[in-house]
C-alpha cells in the first residue's frame, strides 16, 4: 500500500471510476485498543468485554470512528489528502472482533472542478457498516 | 438523557498540537503504516510541502478534553446506555498540517426529538466543532450526529 503514489495535485477524475477496493482484517480486539489509545475513545463498551456483555453485547465492538478513520485513509490515498473538501460517514451498523472489512467507493457526479464520490464499508458478517460521501478538487481541463 | 435546553449553547474549547507522534500512532490504527503520514522527510519526497493530515486528525482534540471523546455526550446529558453515533462530517476550510497548533470551539447545533420506532422519544443533537489555526482562521469544521433512542 504505502508504495502507491499519493495524488498531491487535483486528480483526473470522471463518473464512474473507482477507489481500489481493500479489506482488513480479520479484526482484532487489539485493532480496537489500538484505535482507543490513538484517538483518545475509552468507552469502555469498545475494550472492556465483561462491561459489554454486562450491557447486553456478545462481545466488545468497534467505535464507529475506527472504520471511518480507515475509509478516510483509503480515501485521502485515492484522490489526495489536501485535495479533499468535505468526508462524511453514516454509522449503519456494527463492527465486531473477527470481522473482516471491505472499503470501497467511486465518483458519483463531477461539476465546476469538483467530484463528489460515494463510499461504502461492508463488514464479513454485517453487510454496509457505513455509508461515506466525500468531495474533492479534480484537474479541470482537456 | 438530552437536555432540549442546551440548542444553540457552547460546550467547550480544547488547544491541542498536530504533533508527529500522535499523528503517527493515528496512521497505525487505522491501518495506514505509510511514513508520509509523519515524517517529514518521507513527506517531502512524497512531493508534499509538509507532511499532510489524515481526513479524521481532528480526532486528536479529544486527548486534551476532560473525559476525553465521551466528554461532549455527557456535557449535553446523554445516557450513554442509549446512545449512538449516527454521523459524522468534515469540512476541510483551508490548509493545515502536522505542527500546527489548532483551537476547537464545540457547541450543540440543535436537539430534534422525534417518535421512536417503538414509541417513545428519539433524541437527535448535532454538534458542530469550528477548529482554528494560530492566526484564528477557521480551517475545519466538523459535525456530529447523536442518537438517543427511546428507553
Amino acid at each position: 500500500m504505502s508504495t502507491l503514489t499519493i495524488p498531491v495535485a487535483p486528480p483526473r477524475l470522471a463518473v464512474g471510476d473507482t477507489m481500489p477496493a481493500t479489506t482488513i482484517g480479520p479484526l482484532t480486539r487489539t485493532d480496537i485498543v489500538r484505535y482507543a489509545g490513538a484517538g483518545g475513545d475509552l468507552n469502555p463498551i469498545h475494550h472492556d468485554e465483561p462491561m459489554a456483555q454486562a450491557a447486553g453485547f456478545p462481545s466488545v465492538f468497534a467505535m464507529g470512528m475506527l472504520p471511518a478513520g480507515v475509509l478516510g485513509q483509503r480515501v485521502a490515498r485515492w484522490v489526495g489528502p489536501e485535495n479533499l473538501r468535505t468526508f462524511g460517514v453514516r454509522f449503519t451498523g456494527q463492527v465486531w472482533p473477527g470481522d473482516e472489512l471491505t472499503f470501497s467507493g467511486a465518483v458519483a457526479a463531477v461539476e465546476n472542478g469538483v467530484a463528489r464520490l460515494e463510499l461504502l464499508v461492508q463488514s464479513s458478517t454485517g453487510g454496509a457498516v457505513l455509508r461515506g460521501w466525500a468531495t474533492t478538487s479534480i484537474e479541470v481541463g482537456p | 438523557m438530552i437536555d432540549p435546553a442546551l440548542a444553540g449553547r457552547p460546550l467547550d474549547r480544547v488547544r491541542f498540537p498536530l504533533d508527529r507522534s500522535k499523528l503517527a500512532e493515528l496512521a497505525r490504527a487505522l491501518h495506514d503504516p505509510d511514513p508520509v503520514w509523519h515524517d517529514p522527510e518521507a513527506a517531502t519526497a512524497a512531493g508534499f510541502a509538509r507532511v499532510p493530515l489524515p481526513p479524521t486528525a481532528t480526532v486528536l482534540a479529544d486527548h486534551w478534553r476532560d473525559g476525553g471523546a465521551l466528554a461532549p455526550a455527557l456535557a449535553i446529558g446523554a445516557d450513554l446506555g442509549r446512545l449512538l453515533h449516527g454521523e459524522a462530517e468534515w469540512e476541510f476550510v483551508a490548509p493545515v498540517g502536522v505542527g500546527d497548533e489548532l483551537v476547537a470551539d464545540a457547541r450543540v447545533a440543535a436537539i430534534e426529538q422525534r417518535e421512536g420506532r417503538r414509541g417513545g422519544t428519539m433524541t437527535l443533537a448535532t454538534l458542530e466543532t469550528e477548529f482554528r489555526n494560530g492566526a484564528g482562521e477557521v480551517v475545519v469544521r466538523r459535525r456530529d450526529t447523536l442518537i438517543e433512542t427511546s428507553v
